[in-house]
């Protein structure tokens, strides 16, 4: 199966250097990942907004989304745990009838129908599953694994301690998507480790970055309160960098530190920490848009490799 | 008034303030928890208030805001006065995985959201927000600096620059017309009538 991107909004608009990485990475000469992009892909829709608000708005917009994966016969990728638990919640929804067909009626005004994946069976009745969508970390574990992402591995990131922030959602709630364990994460750690770098554990690692659910944006003040909270456990811990597999809780992470005293721990995104190991060079990864400079974290990486 | 109130009876810890209030008939709307259910919360009745969902909530700990008092107002049909709390869940849904009751405690404040802006309640970034979705497809606006980059690592034009752009954003606009979403936060969902 190939798998359509979905860069959602905040790696385009904000981090392009993830966009980079991420289809880098992917490609036929690193990880070989059959993806495809799929330009009419629009916001997910943003579930801290039209989840709260409305959610027979949110459904539709994300039902065009998970209709452009159909029509396409893809499985959606994503890099964000926004989109991730948005477009998952919308295509289990959509499993109940009653939904699906009051959702198809506001779809059938822009010439769409959501009916899910098609399945094979023995042709007589036609059987269909939710479209399928996959975080980056998923395919990465499943479809790559640990052991051959390590064989592919040119640079690695020796000495380096990395605090791996999972993010809520892609973790919570288990109702709706179980990746893996939610009280027992290990995914992240598992792909950091290939890369040849050690995790570090620190307290509150599954806590919240603050941003989610419109926090960030409502009271900001109380969302920084928070990502304090994170990082002064993280500085605790003696850590390098933050890896996340999440740009919102990056951009968090990224944002709040520079109203913090005192504290600078670059965060960086799965994607380009990942594009590190496999070889990229770091000027292609974007990291000048970065408030908290990576530099530090290069020039360790250099020092390393001179050494 | 209301802020008063506010502060007496959500600044709790003290449970005994709760259980000594005296519900006026203003306040209270029995019809609340059904409402709840109508937007996707589920029954707030079974919660037997064992207070899991505030030890693990990130916003409890640190706002005099606490999940089980919400929950708690909710039970009792106090509408006016949780509708008048500010919106501090992150929905990390920690408490979720902590209920024994299955409340799910965050999608209740999901569906206390819903409620609240029906009430006419709507805070400036839902506004904000939404907007971009109706002009660029996306949550967030552009910005030159990030365009520039792109170019540099060649990867295209954003979104909104992109083809096919206009007819991507004609369905966006259609579908928050036809739920009438547009005129619940009272946006415009057409084109030429934006700015």
């Amino acid at each position: 199966m190939t798998y359509g991107l979905f860069m959602g909004c905040l790696v385009p608009n904000r981090y392009p250097g993830i966009e980079w990485a991420t289809e880098y990475l992917l490609n036929k000469k690193q990880l070989n990942v059959p993806t495809e992009r799929i330009d009419d892909f629009t916001c997910c829709p943003v579930p801290g907004i039209f989840y709260s608000a409305d959610k027979d708005t949110w459904l539709a917009l994300a039902a065009r989304n998970l209709v452009l994966a159909q029509e396409n016969e893809k499985e959606i990728l994503t890099i964000c745990n926004g989109c991730y638990m948005s477009l998952h919640k919308a295509a289990e929804k959509l499993q109940d009838p009653k939904q699906r067909s009051k959702t198809n009626k506001v779809l059938k005004g822009v010439g769409k129908r959501y009916v899910g994946e098609e399945i094979p069976t023995d042709g007589r009745i036609k059987q269909y599953r939710p479209i399928q969508i996959k975080h980056l970390v998923e395919i990465l574990i499943h479809d790559v694994g640990p052991e051959k992402l390590e064989e592919k591995v040119v640079h690695p990131l020796t000495d380096l301690r990395v605090a791996v922030h999972y993010g809520c959602h892609y973790l919570r709630p288990s109702e709706n998507h179980q990746i893996e364990n939610p009280n027992r994460p290990r995914y992240i750690d598992d792909i950091v480790k290939a890369c040849g770098a050690k995790t570090v554990d620190y307290d509150e690692k599954l806590s919240c970055c603050g941003a989610g659910g419109g926090v960030r944006s409502h009271v900001k003040e109380l969302a920084d309160a928070l990502t304090e909270d994170k990082i002064k456990s993280i500085t605790k811990a003696r850590a390098d960098v933050i890896v996340t597999g999440c740009p919102f809780c990056l951009l968090q992470f990224d944002t709040a530190q520079s109203s913090l005293p005192g504290v600078n721990i670059p965060a960086i995104h799965l994607s380009s920490f990942v594009a590190l190991a496999l070889g990229a060079d770091p000027l292609f990864l974007g990291f000048d848009l970065h408030n908290i400079s990576v530099n530090p974290l290069l020039r360790k990486l250099r020092r390393g490799a001179i050494a | 008034m209301t802020g008063e109130t506010e502060q007496t009876f959500i600044g709790a810890s003290r449970t005994t303030v709760v259980e000594e209030k005296v519900i006026l008939d203003e306040e209270y709307d029995p019809g609340f928890a059904a409402e709840i259910v109508k937007y996707g919360g589920r029954d707030v009745k079974t919660c037997h208030q064992c207070g899991n969902c505030t030890g693990v909530c990130p916003y409890s700990l640190k706002t005099k805001y606490k999940t089980r008092n919400i929950i708690k107002m909710c039970q009792l049909g106090l509408k006016s006065l949780v509708l008048h709390t500010p919106w501090l869940c992150a929905t990390c849904y920690r408490c979720y995985e902590h209920c024994h009751e299955d409340i799910n405690a965050a999608e209740v404040m999901i569906a206390l959201r819903h409620i609240a802006i029906r009430e006419g309640n709507i805070p400036d970034f839902i506004v904000r927000v939404s907007k971009n979705v109706v002009k660029y497809g996306q949550s967030i606006s552009p910005s030159r600096e990030v365009e520039v980059l792109r170019e540099q690592l060649e990867l295209g034009p954003l979104p909104y620059a992109r083809p096919k752009h206009a007819k991507n954003n004609t369905e966006i606009q259609h579908i928050i017309r036809a739920t009438n979403y547009d005129e619940l936060i009272h946006i415009s969902a057409r084109p030429e009538e934006d700015e």
